[in-house]
């Protein structure tokens, strides 16, 4: 009954610190406006890096969910920590406006962000570093689903307190980190963790599982040696013995008959 | 309006200054005033393929430093006068010139060309940051190996972040022997990957050596070897021509490869 693709299970290995959860670039809607959550300012990342970082996600963002929107919805930026100049400001502003969205106000931490903001024509709200407005995330509660519609391509990393969903396919050399289930509606090829913050429970699936690495909580299981003749869409468990795939529509029945 | 290539790979050795130099002779002698740059500062070559070293006199960096004129610097090329070459200084590093510089060169070059081709050093740092700065287009040059494809779609990432839209395809030293023996990624293997429109497919071929070596593009040759004939056809597909590809075995069609393709012609 279980497939023979299955990849070995490896147990339990520690929990890496990396699959700590790190949001990143992510829309929210709250209340008519959308909110562009910005991730906190990382130590290691020169600024130039964090830059390209930080602007590679947020055009995928844009390119993957524009339909989700109406046109000229009023955006608020939360900056958190992150330093921004006049410039990144302002690309930022034209990047939205480019989606038909409005840049209508900054929220940062950072008195330079703030001056540079205001400089540049927008309104500004500054709170002290310590009324951090990810405290959403400190919750157990997941964040809502993030949905893209994309190519995950290599080098791309999605990470997300909750379930990822994805429209495309995830290549070699991307990966894609969710405190909830991950569902890819294409191959997956790249690595995928769900249950990153240790719920067991959580899912993968994929209309082709071809991973390089899947992750559920601390369970790691590699994709087969030898590919298989035909792929199906497949869901990826964890059950005593490690990480299980089994055919999608084999599933229900076999999670119950655990 | 004046059309702004960039060649590039991730990857090096792939073959992008090879493709930079067959396009834009081929371009040039279907009538169109093209120029090529040369992005690789420091280690450029395509003077060399293009067997124009000997005729630089000055380079982008000096037309950057205002010590002489952008029509001093370009080299003609004798046998195809529609043919310009912008050379990069050999003498310099990547960091020797800017984006914003080398989008006032490439905007400077529009007035007086229709193609202009830049062919862009390998890897993603400044050098690459340069040499998409201006583009409008890419074409992306892969060889059918796991480490280059996965370059690749690095690259496309990147340029998809900073508006290049379009962009197109070429599997560069393909060799169907070895296709066929399942010991070499298949056209469709790096298409399912890249899903980004194929342009051609360019055989391996040791012919394209010797022309490297000799400063002659091999689409200049009187008989056309295969690898002439990709790179022509390449040309008129680049200019919206339907060429069918050259036979290539392919395996049978599956339900996966169709809900693939069923995704290509949606995306945004
Ligand atoms: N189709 C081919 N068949 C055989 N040899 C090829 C083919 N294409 C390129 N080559 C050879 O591969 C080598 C590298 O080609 P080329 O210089 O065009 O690559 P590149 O991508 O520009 O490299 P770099 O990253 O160093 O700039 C050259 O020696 C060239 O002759
Ligand atoms: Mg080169």
């Amino acid at each position: 009954m279980t497939d023979p693709s299955v990849p070995t299970p490896v147990t339990s290995i520690p929990h890496a610190t990396e699959s700590v959860s790190v949001p990143q670039v992510r829309f929210r809607g709250e209340g008519g406006k959308l909110l562009l959550l910005l991730p906190p300012e990382r130590e290691t990342a020169t600024p130039t890096a964090a830059w390209t970082d930080l602007w590679q996600q947020l055009k995928q963002r844009l390119n993957a969910a524009e339909r989700f929107w109406q046109a000229n919805t009023p955006v608020h930026l939360i900056a958190r920590d992150r330093l921004l100049d006049a410039r990144q400001l302002q690309a930022i502003a034209d990047a939205l406006t480019d989606a038909q969205l409005q840049l209508k106000r900054v929220h940062t931490t950072r008195r330079q962000t703030a001056v540079a903001a205001a400089t540049a024509g927008f309104s500004v709200e500054q709170q002290p570093p310590i009324v951090h407005l990810n405290q959403e995330e400190s919750g157990q509660a997941l964040a809502e689903p993030l949905y893209i519609e994309t190519t995950v391509r290599s080098g791309v990393e999605i990470r997300h307190p909750g379930t990822v969903i994805v429209l495309g396919d995830v290549n070699p050399g991307s990966s894609i980190v969710a405190d909830g289930d991950v569902l890819v509606w294409g191959a997956l090829r790249g690595v995928a963790q769900a249950g990153a913050a240790g719920n067991s429970r959580c899912l993968i699936l994929a209309l082709r599982m071809e991973p390089t690495q899947i992750r559920i909580a601390d369970f790691v299981a590699r994709a087969p040696q030898t590919p298989p003749d035909q792929y199906w869409p497949e869901v990826a468990y964890v059950t005593g013995d490690g990480i299980r795939i089994a055919k999608a529509s084999d599933f229900s029945r076999e999670a119950l008959l655990e | 309006m004046s059309r702004i290539i960039v060649v590039t790979s991730g990857k090096g050795g792939v073959g992008k200054t090879t493709t930079t130099a067959n396009l834009g002779m081929a371009l040039a002698q279907r009538g169109h005033k093209v120029a090529v740059v040369d992005a690789d500062f420091g280690l450029r070559n395509l003077d060399l393929l293009l067997g124009l070293e000997n005729r630089i006199v000055y380079t982008a960096v000096e037309v950057l430093a205002g010590e002489c004129r952008l029509d001093q610097a370009l080299v003609r090329d004798k046998r195809q006068p529609n043919l310009a070459l912008l050379p990069a200084a050999q003498n310099r590093t990547k960091d020797a010139v800017t984006p914003d510089q080398m989008k006032r060169l490439v905007a400077a070059l529009t007035k007086a060309f229709h193609y202009i081709l830049i062919d862009c050093p390998a890897g993603i740092e400044m050098g690459f940051q340069n040499a998409i700065a201006s583009a409008r287009e890419a074409i992306i040059v892969t060889t059918p190996e796991v480490a280059a494809v996965r370059d690749a779609d690095r690259v496309v990432g990147l340029l998809e972040a900073n508006d290049v839209k379009r962009m197109y395809l070429i599997i560069n030293r393909l060799r169907p022997a070895m296709v066929e023996q399942d010991m070499m990624m298949s056209v469709k293997d790096v298409q399912d990957i890249l899903a980004i429109p194929l342009l051609g497919v360019v055989p391996d071929d040791e012919r394209v050596i010797v022309s490297t070596n000799r400063g002659e593009p091999l689409v200049l040759a009187e008989n056309p070897s295969s690898a002439a004939t990709a790179f022509s056809n390449i040309v008129r597909r680049l200019e919206g021509e339907k060429v069918p590809f050259m036979d290539l075995s392919a395996p049978p069609d599956d339900f996966f490869s169709r809900i693939r393709r069923f995704f290509q012609g949606h995306k945004p």
